[in-house]
């Protein structure tokens, strides 16, 4: 038993000190991938105020004709910070954006539509009807202000209207399932008749903390791009840029 | 659904927390043609054993009937063969199946295997895997609203009843427990949602990882996990 002790001993020290040494080499790793968080984060606040300052040939002409609908979502808790939300309307008008739909699930943004009218230069109110309206070469843009009621309750009052349209049905014989009532295209007219733009975002740009679109009206979202652009307070106009920049490169199949 | 049991909360990857867990996550499964020949870990297994309860998996889209015939009947095909040779991994390791989608255009061999591994695995507790074939977010959404219809002509509810809560019981996703991905997950780099549970991501993380498909594998969902718990522990007041 005695001669083990000190085999016992050497095996706890060995042990203690793999143990430190492990410790040592995970804290290690932490802070390697810290340091290349840290540089990746750098290099990218160098890159965004290179595109600002329009020193990256790429970002200087933008096809800017491909984006026909941006969406901006804007989180709760940003949202009410009104100037920040102005400073990027501007940002997207000198881009030369034409529509765009802010977004915000309360509602905050369209309590404060004709204050954000007022400040940004050249802005209308997108209405259905405007939206025809929309030419290339008209300065400014067209903002639509939408929040989460325009989201699944527009759809409850849409599909109300297609039950009382298949209830009242002359023909009720041929169609038992409602399957030429309920269709796309009819939601899209009962969605319009309940006031609601069906028009899809090409491109969606989050800011906010969470990666999610918030409860943007789903309906338009099939086949639009998004992109998490991180918190409103700190955004950048190059990185707006590069964003948009991103997007005319993209090719869609569109399920096929 | 059974929760996380002790032994897999002990194997859970360092630096995941069980209790941030999402309940279900849902997957585009992008660049899948090569999925027959991966010979890596399926998806149920890692989540399974990460104590996710749904996970729902975008196979064929509605949007895809205008694809090639010979490619869809290759898809279909390789479909209904996967399910076959996987049901008994499936049955033996507790998960079940449900299948949800326009079915009326499915051929009548795939519909007999997808009624038979529905039935084979409907008690099963310790995953639930959401196979949408056929499927939009559109088309659940109008398929939710003739339900609707159909139980107001037969008496079973009012006009007056028909609110947000009731389509939602109406929509396919109704079959599991957890309707709402809490996660969802696109592997090759594309930043949509096409088509997808349009209705149900209202506030589901969105996690696009440039990998594809066959790629992706057990490292790409630690990462995504670890992306969405990060960002939970960041805001955990935010409601889910």
């Amino acid at each position: 038993m005695d001669s083990n002790e000190p085999m016992l001993l050497l095996s706890s020290r060995i042990g203690q000190i793999g143990d430190l040494g492990l410790d040592l080499l995970w804290r290690f790793i932490h802070i390697v991938v810290s340091l290349c968080h840290i540089v990746s984060g750098i290099t990218e606040a160098i890159q965004s105020y290179a595109i600002s300052l329009g020193l990256i040939q790429k970002y200087t002409s933008i096809d800017i004709e491909k984006l026909r609908c941006l969406a901006v979502v804007v989180d709760i808790e940003v949202a009410r910070d009104v100037s920040k939300v102005v400073e990027l309307l501007q940002w997207l008008t000198t881009i030369g954006v034409k529509q765009v739909g802010l977004f915000d699930s309360q509602g905050l943004l369209k309590k404060s539509k004709d204050m954000i009218l007022e400040m940004v230069p050249g802005s209308m109110l997108l209405q259905e009807t405007g939206e025809k309206d929309i030419s290339p070469d008209r300065k400014g843009v067209a903002i639509e202000f939408i929040s989460s009621s325009d989201n699944k309750e527009a759809v409850v009052k849409a599909a109300n209207i297609l039950l009382q349209r298949h209830l009242k049905s002359s023909h009720p014989e041929n169609d038992d399932e409602g399957e030429n009532v309920f269709t796309e295209t009819h939601l899209n007219e009962a969605l319009r008749v309940v006031g609601e733009n069906v028009h899809v975002p090409d491109l969606m740009l989050v800011y906010g903390p969470v990666r999610s679109h918030l409860g943007f009206p789903a309906w338009r979202l099939r086949y639009t791009e998004i992109v998490h652009m991180g918190s409103l307070k700190y955004m950048r106009y190059g990185s707006l840029l590069k964003a948009i920049h991103k997007f005319t490169g993209v090719r869609q199949n569109y399920g096929v | 659904m059974a929760p996380f049991t002790a032994a897999e909360e002990e194997n859970l990857p360092e630096g995941l927390q069980p209790e941030l867990m999402p309940k279900h996550v849902a997957v585009i499964m992008d660049r899948n043609g090569r999925w027959a020949k991966n010979k890596g870990l399926q998806p149920w297994d890692a989540l399974r054993q990460m104590g996710i309860q749904v996970l729902t998996v975008f196979a064929f889209s509605t949007d895809n009937w205008i694809r090639p015939k010979i490619e869809i009947d290759f898809l279909l095909n390789l479909f209904e063969r996967t399910l076959k040779s996987e049901l008994e991994t499936l049955a033996k390791n507790n998960v079940r199946i449900s299948i949800i989608g326009d079915s009326s255009k499915l051929p009548k061999s795939l519909l007999k295997v997808i009624n038979e591994v529905e039935e084979v695995t409907k008690n099963n507790t310790r995953l639930q895997l959401i196979v949408a074939v056929g499927y939009s977010g559109k088309y659940d959404v109008l398929q939710a609203c003739r339900g609707i219809a159909q139980r107001v002509k037969d008496g079973e509810i009012e006009v007056e009843e028909i609110d947000e809560r009731l389509i939602e019981q109406e929509l396919e996703t109704n079959c599991t427990e957890f309707p709402y991905p809490d996660l969802l997950i696109r592997t090759s780099g594309e930043l949509r949602v096409s088509n997808f549970l349009l209705w149900q991501l209202a506030y589901t993380e969105l996690f696009f990882a440039q990998e594809l498909w066959p790629d992706f594998g057990r490292s790409g969902f630690i990462e995504a996990l670890m992306s969405f718990q990060q960002r939970q522990r960041r805001f955990g007041g935010r409601k889910s």
